[in-house]
């Protein structure tokens, strides 16, 4: 059974990932945005399903466990596709879109043949494990394309602010997710207390990029200096 | 060399990278499966489990 806890984080970030949605359209950006909003909506949609699956056969469940896995599979890649995205935006003056596309296919492609060559080997539920460890393997690949962005921000001196703040949102929920991670792999017996972090981290990025999209108008800049400061 | 070289090259540099960042992540796990995922919903029961290490997922 779930806690109140878990049922709180959950009706929560279900609010939040529908906000990103509803700002968006408010503000006339769905459009600009396009698979940021998409990426939310299907969350929504997700969470959704996610309900019924739970209600119907409960945590347990082996049919809980499938939904669960497939659908966050599919979440992934339309996040990675989100994230493409936001390289499109930051590349757009340099005419490079085909080529930016061109790597996100390589790359997605050999995440999935990654993926593929590690559940291969010991796998009978093929196509399962292959799902999971592909949306596993696209967290990190995630993790450092969006410090890779960050770099060619801070090189290129962007300063449109709304673009800015999408992409440190994303910085920091790749990161925390990393960290805790990493920690709860290191230090297994602090699982039992970081089981409500994921979720929470979850919530996090809805919140920013609605926050961003409402308050941030996309005309709005930064002053370069605050970006960074390099020496000539 | 060429755009799509640079392109390729950059692919297999981040695959590696993230790859290599996973390895290490996880170089010291005993077992026990994290599972990172979207959105709020609760991660289904065999993953959630204390410090108890946990049969090899989906067998």
């Amino acid at each position: 059974m779930l806690g109140p806890t878990d049922w709180v984080i959950w009706i929560l970030a279900t609010i939040f990932e529908a906000a990103v949605v509803v700002c968006s359209l408010r503000r006339q950006a769905f459009r600009r945005y396009f698979f940021l909003n998409l990426f939310m909506l299907l969350t929504v949609l997700v969470s959704l399903g996610r309900f019924r699956v739970l209600m119907h056969y409960g945590r347990s469940s082996i049919e809980y466990r499938y939904f669960y896995f497939y659908s966050d599979a599919l979440l992934v890649i339309l996040l990675y596709f989100a994230l493409i995205s936001l390289y499109s935006r930051v590349f757009e003056e340099m005419r490079v879109e085909r080529y930016v596309r061109f790597g996100a296919v390589l790359l997605l492609g050999g995440t999935a043949w990654f993926s593929y060559a590690v559940v291969s080997q010991s796998s009978s539920r093929m196509l399962t494990h292959f799902a999971f460890e592909l949306s596993q393997n696209l967290y990190f690949v995630g993790l450092v394309l969006t410090y890779a962005l960050w770099g060619a921000i801070l090189k290129l001196r962007e300063t449109r602010a709304l673009l800015v703040q999408l992409v440190l949102s994303l910085g920091v929920y790749f990161s925390a997710y990393a960290a805790s991670y990493a920690i709860s792999n290191l230090h297994p017996d602090l699982f039992s207390h970081m089981v409500y972090l994921f979720p929470i981290i979850g919530c996090l990025l809805p919140l920013a990029w609605a926050y961003a999209i409402w308050r941030v108008p996309e005309e709005a800049r930064l002053a370069p200096s605050r970006l960074a400061v390099i020496p000539r | 060399m060429s755009r799509k070289l640079t392109v390729i090259l950059l692919a297999m540099l981040v695959l590696v990278g993230a790859m290599s960042l996973k390895t290490v992540v996880t170089t010291h796990a005993n077992g026990t499966v994290t599972v990172l995922a979207v959105g709020g919903a609760p991660v289904p029961t065999p993953w959630q489990v204390g410090g108890a290490p946990v049969p090899t997922p989906w067998k």
